[in-house]
């Protein structure tokens, strides 16, 4: 029987129904849950994710302050900027933009949010509570694995061995955090696109990771049997039946590899659509807290 | 045929030789240690002798801080600041365990992240894993070190690391998968409750034992031609003198039958973690000194 398809756009889309009535449960106190995002420059991009986390925020009933800051500003610039909305009572979680121009310093501009309002879980100390076991905001993107994985029944991973195909900042490194914590308790493999002999770990895996970026990278010969397979790839490739012409892949080669699965996320509606729920879950969560403390 | 056995002892000397002549480039500035200590622990007094003995082998001053016992943690908080602020001192260690009531994490944070050479505080945790300049914990860099210096460098290789504590196999874990000379390889991250231990630590090119029971990892657990680092320290009675005696995790016996090389407990991972306490002061020294230079 063919792997349940693990529908991140469903998920997703009942976790911003819950956003939105935890924010109206702030309203009484006068507390707007608010975002505030730093881009630098032009990029069409990243100029697209901002916007898309700013309309994602104002539907879920946030406030979005989105700063648009000139691609020439100054390292001083940005980090005045980053410590004016870091004094700001009225705003609850600040991230900047990836990546920066490159005259400016990313880990200096990621290291001068404040790690209460680090919503994107990149500031030194974020990465590092949450590494060592303790609370902390950790990357949108392992956090909503995580959150899928819970909400599909699929987070009991206590002697289960995880098998994460990459091992970058965002991806990689925080979600094997999450792994390794004892209330997890996984067994946790760090693996990169070039480790030699790559099958040999991923037929191990109970739940297999992969954030590679290359089109249909693990197939069906590389998983075992009752896998959790998570894709984070995205790749367009040519596909003249269908109007743009190219069509969005993931790293797994889903249908071989569903059959053999467990459970399965798809691309495009799998982990992607999580990414920026999290960030929006997160600054909730950020504006509880500060309710809380008031 | 038996295991190349690693000497931790030697390359540890050869560490300290290193060290000398890096301190000997900083002149006249001396690198500086201080260790902070609340109350008077026999256990703590062992090993904050050891250290003043390397730090003495080397050049490195030192100087253990004392609070009472009854230190509040503002008082212990304002210690920490004392020594951020003590030019003499690139290094600052905290003694651990702290009394129950004081708050370890706290304490940890406070110390500056340019003088954290035991890598507690949270920042240099969290940069390590980020790949950041930042300081090591000691015993995790002393299974890296020990491994490139005795010419077993883990790149591209599998490395399975039994025990996740956040002094030990966490940092280790968090080195070894840098895209870094030395280090780029796969790791393997278990503990003892994994119910295919044996599986997985058969799979392992280079074994690094961090979990804390004596010799729990036996001979059909290593792969043949296996690397195996022993981080176990565990105390035993000598079942043929009744007298105590020092084990690692590792059944040495047996499995230097099977490894291709393995380190000794003693003599093995032991000083190399003492000799990279030491070389993590003088780095904190040498990144003052550049700042400075570059400030002139």
């Amino acid at each position: 029987m063919p792997g349940e398809i693990i529908d991140g756009r469903r998920i997703s889309a009942e976790i911003r129904q819950e956003l939105a009535q935890r924010v109206a449960a702030l309203a009484p106190q006068d507390i707007v849950p608010t975002l505030a995002g730093m881009l630098v420059g032009d990029d069409p991009g990243s100029s697209g994710y901002v916007r898309l986390k700013e309309k994602a925020a104002l539907d879920a009933g946030l406030r979005a302050e989105m700063l648009r800051l000139p691609a020439d500003t100054s390292q001083q610039e940005l980090l005045a900027t980053v410590d004016s909305l870091n004094r700001r009572s009225d705003v609850h979680g600040i991230f900047v933009q990836l990546p920066l121009p490159s005259h400016l310093d990313e880990e200096a501009a990621l290291a001068a949010v404040s790690p209460e309002k680090d919503v994107d879980g990149f500031h030194p100390m974020s990465v590092g509570r949450s590494w060592l076991g303790q609370d902390a905001f950790v990357p949108a993107t392992p956090a909503g694995i995580m959150e899928m994985l819970r909400r599909s029944g699929l987070a009991e991973l206590r002697h289960r061995h995880a098998v994460i195909v990459n091992t970058d900042n965002l991806v990689g490194k925080p979600l094997a955090a999450l792994l390794t914590r004892p209330d997890v308790g996984a067994d946790v493999t760090l693996c990169s696109g070039d480790t030699p002999n790559l099958a040999r770990f991923t037929r191990q895996a109970d739940l297999l990771v992969v954030a590679v970026n290359m089109p249909r990278f693990i197939t069906a010969d590389m998983v075992k049997e009752g896998v959790v397979a998570v894709d984070f790839g995205s790749n367009y490739l040519d596909d003249p039946s269908s109007p743009q012409g190219r069509r969005l892949v993931g790293d797994i080669d889903f249908e071989p590899v569903r059959q053999k699965a467990t459970a399965i996320t798809p691309v495009p509606g799998g982990a992607g659509p999580m990414t920026v729920t999290m960030l929006l879950a997160h600054t909730v969560l950020a504006a509880e807290r500060r309710a809380h403390h008031a | 045929m038996s295991a190349a056995i690693i000497d931790g002892r030697a390359v540890a000397a050869v560490i300290r030789d290193e060290l000398r002549a890096r301190i000997g480039r900083l002149s006249p500035s001396v690198p500086g240690l201080a260790a902070l200590v609340v109350g008077d622990d026999p256990a703590a007094a062992s090993y904050l002798k050891g250290i003043a003995k390397g730090c003495e082998s080397v050049g490195i001053r030192h100087e253990v801080v004392r609070l009472p016992d009854d230190v509040t943690q503002e008082g212990l908080e304002e210690a920490v600041a004392a020594l951020n602020a003590d030019a003499r001192f690139h290094g600052i260690i905290l003694q651990l365990p702290l009394p129950r009531r004081l708050n370890t994490l706290r304490a940890e944070s406070a110390i500056s992240p340019d003088k954290d050479v035991d890598g507690t505080n949270p920042v240099s945790a969290g940069k390590l894993l980020l790949g950041e300049d930042t300081f090591f914990p000691s015993t995790a860099y002393g299974v890296k070190e020990l491994l490139v210096r005795s010419g077993h460098s883990p790149e591209g290789l599998h490395v399975v690391i039994c025990g996740r504590s956040n002094i030990v196999g966490k940092p280790l874990a968090g080195i070894l998968i840098q895209k870094q000379p030395g280090a780029n390889a796969t790791v393997t991250v278990c503990h003892t409750g994994t119910r295919n231990l044996a599986e997985i630590t058969n799979s392992a090119d280079i074994l690094v034992a961090a979990i804390g029971r004596a010799r729990v990892i036996t001979a059909d657990m290593v792969r043949q031609g296996a690397v195996v680092i022993d981080v176990g320290v565990n105390q035993v009675d000598d079942p043929l003198t009744g007298k105590p005696r020092l084990v690692g995790d590792v059944d040495f016996d047996a499995v230097v039958q099977k490894a291709a090389a393995i380190t000794p407990v003693p003599g093995g991972t032991g000083p190399v973690t003492a000799a990279m306490l030491l070389s993590n002061t003088v780095l904190a020294a040498e990144r003052l000194s550049a700042t400075r230079r570059h400030a002139l």
